[in-house]
């Protein structure tokens, strides 16, 4: 049995020890804003925070996160509640296909909650595991850059800002359009 | 208008079906009546939109949305015609059905850059006879004139009062909805050509957008296939027992395309699958590497006696070639290439007695709901499709394949089931653009105007391999479908012997005004699949034609950009294009020490582009600063797609440019995954600016034609940089 916080709730999983963080969170905890890109932590379509670091989660077994607290794009902000960058990505129009976005808000969330002015080389180097197919780079430089200056990033307690997750309530909630 | 270059290669899929005595039909056109479910009260003039009691106006997407824009794009239209706000459309993607075909095409798909060209008008008839109908219906309940009765931001306006569209809903679905009601003019449109956020920026900047692989029912196995490391190779025998202890494993079962573990999930079917031992029959491809393919093309290059399909003849061809002032030659070459879409290939099936439910990420619902009723034995009417957003389409989620696969595994193992494919499975199962080896000839006269314009190609069809991917699917139900197979089987060596796939002609000489023309296309195939691959034809011709274009400048001493406007005299979209980027790049103008500019002009899908590459040299390191672009699109429906779009084709363009290329071993793809197959990433991204003609006429294609140009510009900097003229792909330099 691991137990590990995701998105702020305690949770427990009993499951293949070498099963990746990535797809318990997908599949066990129906969580899908997690994206599966590689497998090889090449592409950052799978990050998530793991104690507050930008990780990929493909290649994290579910056995090296006991005790750790876990952070999806859905702790991140809700459609109702953004987080800054999440409001900027929208401002900005980031998203194309929008397949490897919740990786890039986790990558960039990341680099902001530690450097709330990050240069472009910051931004760069915190930003360059992450592949975006359709060329959204520009635009993902513009909207961290937007967010850093107004400082609206270092300021908002995170902690208030994440929806408490109730792995008993997230259910099947997906019966796509008819 | 010109045609996309799709609609060509389904005219040559179909006349080819036809000439072996098929006529290429559509067994699963959906259901009769409109192409979604009633609503109780609902107002539902027509297949694309319903308004509810309460308000709601749901628009129903024809076209799918794979990161184009098209769900903001059309949604916009609707918006302008039935006077509502964008924002304030329920818009979900619409199911199979005749009425969502794509009226370029005739199937239900999106592809060859058309989606709003071909809908630009039919889509705001549709709303704005549906605006007409709430008019009446209004007209008639509240016993006004008609010219008393207004729509503004979505409600009914009479005089000082105002109401919600659904309180004329009742009314309206009893009255005949008019028909070529007048559409909104140019002068009034206030949503078409406004810069507006894309509408599905905030589902998907918060993972709450549905892709195909987010897909979940109850009772879901997952699924991994192993196929064979030859593609296309046949399955001799198989040992699953090791995998079946495996922890987790269910099943597994044989598929047309191998062998697939069903597990409790993803995890332990992905792991199991590792512990299959497999033996593959030998094929021909097998035989092939990247050096022998390259020896075969270029003997062939050389082989007069090969004379190929003609793709283009004009005047007196080539004849003339050696009467022009000066005459010059040159060798190009464009490797295959992968798509690597970023959201890997999957299918989830939900099986139900003798009916099936199938999620998945489609560029046409037909195609795939036809890939589910062949390869999982349903009637056309039991199979429901349920399209979700595209991780990334660029030609690849066209063939259906996926679905193939994983209608198979659900109905042999009786489960419902969920395929993903993994990056390896991707990189090594593509449908690949193309490679092609092209000897390019031109006779110039003293005045820098091109003569003659001669092309000779060697290299695969795509449209044959779309026969063998296709013909199943697309198949009518009354053909045995052991004829079908038979005949797909016979697939691209049969098309190749009598058909020039027109993709391989397309953008390699249409943009000039010389006179004498001749292009001809040798097949040489080793087997190995190819398939659309964002902007076809034109990825690798403009590099060829570009790359040309400023050789022969230079031959003759002249500017590149002034030989490109006096040669291209009745191409007046291109012309535009072209002096717009020279101004705001400062063609001509003194860069930053060891800068150079690179320049390129193309005309695809219907639009011109023209691209300025600003390039330096570190050592053999080639540094793209900055791409400018120009595009002439007709009518721009949002701006700022537009623009996103043409950066998002030289982003493509780029990581092709510099990085893409697929080798073979013995007929094994040699690329994997992202480590030895990159993709451009941020800090080699290039600042890109974009800048709009405009234009009050049709709109035209903006998915594919940002791409073609980028390749040339950057090697034509390149060159200016180095002295070296690269003339393959992916741009090395010695």
């Amino acid at each position: 049995m691991i137990n590990f916080q995701l998105n702020n709730s305690p949770v427990e999983v009993d499951i293949d020890p070498d099963t990746p963080l990535l797809w318990v969170v997908r599949d066990h905890f129906k969580l899908k804003g997690s994206k599966f890109g590689c497998g090889m932590g090449l592409c950052g379509a799978c990050t998530m925070h793991l104690n507050g670091e930008a990780v990929r989660t493909c290649t994290l077994p579910i056995s090296a996160v006991q005790g750790a607290v876990i952070t999806s794009i859905e702790g991140l902000g809700t459609p109702d509640n953004l987080h800054p960058l999440q409001q900027a990505w929208v401002e900005h129009s980031v998203p194309q296909c929008g397949y490897c976005q919740s990786g890039q808000l986790m990558s960039a969330s990341a680099l902001l909650a530690k450097n709330p002015n990050p240069s472009d080389d910051d931004i760069v180097t915190a930003m360059n595991g992450n592949i975006c197919r359709c060329g959204t780079y520009s635009k993902i430089k513009s909207a961290i850059k937007s967010v850093s200056k107004s400082g609206a990033a270092a300021m908002r307690n995170k902690e208030s800002m994440v929806e408490t997750f109730d792995p008993a309530t997230a259910n099947l909630k997906r019966e796509a359009n008819s | 208008m010109k045609k996309s270059s799709m609609t060509r290669r389904l005219f040559l899929l179909s006349t080819g079906a036809a000439a072996t005595g098929l006529i290429v039909g559509c067994s699963t056109a959906g259901p009769k009546g409109k192409g979604y479910s009633a609503i109780a009260g609902a107002f539902e003039p027509n297949s694309f939109i319903q308004i509810t009691p309460d308000h709601q106006v749901i628009f129903y997407l024809p076209s799918s949305e794979m990161g184009q824009g098209i769900l903001d794009g059309l949604t916009t239209l609707i918006a302008e015609e039935l006077r509502v706000q964008p924002t304030a459309i329920d818009v979900r993607q619409a199911s199979l059905h005749q009425d969502y075909k794509n009226p370029e095409m005739g199937m239900q798909a999106t592809g060859g850059s058309n989606a709003t060209r071909a809908q630009f008008l039919p889509l705001r008839q549709a709303a704005a006879d549906t605006a007409a109908a709430i008019r009446n219906a209004a007209a008639k309940q509240l016993d006004q004139p008609l010219d008393k009765i207004l729509l503004a931001d979505g409600n009914v306006v009479v005089g000082d009062k105002s109401y919600g569209f659904g309180d004329f809903v009742a009314v309206a679905a009893l009255m005949p909805v008019p028909e070529n009601s007048p559409l909104r003019s140019p002068a009034q449109f206030d949503q078409i050509g406004r810069e507006r956020p894309r509408l599905d920026a905030l589902d998907k900047s918060t993972g709450t957008a549905e892709f195909g692989i987010d897909a979940e029912v109850e009772n879901l196995y997952r699924a991994a296939v192993v196929r064979s490391p030859v593609l296309g190779a046949a399955l001799e025998s198989f040992d699953a027992s090791a995998a079946l202890k495996q922890s987790g494993v269910v099943d597994v079962v044989q598929i047309k395309s191998g062998v697939a573990v069903v597990a409790q999930s993803y995890w332990q079917a992905r792991k199991a699958a590792t512990s299959l031992e497999l033996k593959w029959e030998k094929t021909e491809l097998g035989s092939w590497s990247s050096e022998s393919i390259y020896k075969n093309f270029t003997d062939s290059l050389n082989d007069s006696s090969q004379k190929g399909l003609e793709c283009c003849n004009e005047g007196e061809g080539d004849k003339l070639l050696n009467q022009s002032e000066t005459m010059v030659a040159a060798d190009y070459y464009a490797p295959y290439l992968a798509h690597a879409t970023m959201e890997p290939l999957n299918c989830t099936v939900a099986v139900e007695g003798d009916s099936c439910k199938i999620y998945v990420g489609t560029q046409s619902v037909q195609v795939s709901a036809g890939a589910a009723v062949y390869y999982g034995d349903f009637d056309a009417d039991k199979v429901k499709m349920h399209p979700a957003f595209l991780g990334g389409g660029f030609g690849r989620r066209s063939l259906g394949d996926d679905v193939a696969e994983a209608v198979a595994i659900a109905k042999q193992s009786g489960r419902n089931i969920q395929l993903v494919w993994s990056r390896e499975d991707d990189m090594s199962n593509d449908f690949y653009r193309p490679a092609a080896l092209v000897r390019m000839q031109a006779g110039v006269s003293k005045q820098g105007l091109i003569e003659t314009w001669a092309v000779r190609r060697v290299g695969p069809n795509i449209m044959g391999h779309m026969v063998d991917a296709w013909l199943e699917v697309l198949a009518p139900d009354y053909l045995n479908k052991g004829f079908t197979d038979w005949l797909s089987k016979l697939g691209h060596p049969l098309f190749n012997r009598f058909v020039a796939d027109a993709s391989n002609g397309d953008g390699i000489y249409g943009d000039y005004d010389t006179p004498n023309k001749a292009v001809r296309h040798v097949t040489q195939d080793p087997g190995l699949r190819t398939g659309f691959w964002r902007s076809v034809g034109h990825s690798s011709n403009a590099f060829f034609k570009e790359s040309f274009i400023d050789e022969l400048a230079q031959r003759a001493g002249i500017d590149e950009l002034q030989f490109r406007l006096a040669n291209m005299k009745n191409n007046p979209r291109l012309t535009e294009a072209t002096e717009l980027v020279a101004a705001k790049a400062g063609w001509g103008k003194p860069l930053p020490e060891g800068h150079f500019h690179g320049l390129a002009t193309h005309s695809s899908f219907g639009s011109a582009v023209a691209q300025i590459a600003e390039v330096s040299i570190k050592g053999t390191q080639i540094i793209v600063h900055k791409v400018t672009a120009a595009i002439h699109c007709g009518m721009v429906v949002n701006p700022e797609i537009v623009r996103d779009q043409v950066e998002g084709g030289i982003m493509y363009g780029l990581t092709a440019a510099l990085y893409g290329e697929i080798t073979l071993v013995d007929g094994v793809v040699q690329q994997s995954n992202f480590h030895n197959y990159p993709m451009l990433r941020m800090a080699d991204a290039p600042e890109v600016e974009v800048h709009i003609v405009e234009s009050q006429e049709h709109p035209e294609g903006v998915g594919e034609p940002g791409l073609p140009p980028l390749a040339p510009a950057v090697a034509n900097a390149v060159f200016k940089a180095s002295g070296q003229r690269l003339r393959d792909l992916p741009l090395r330099l010695g």
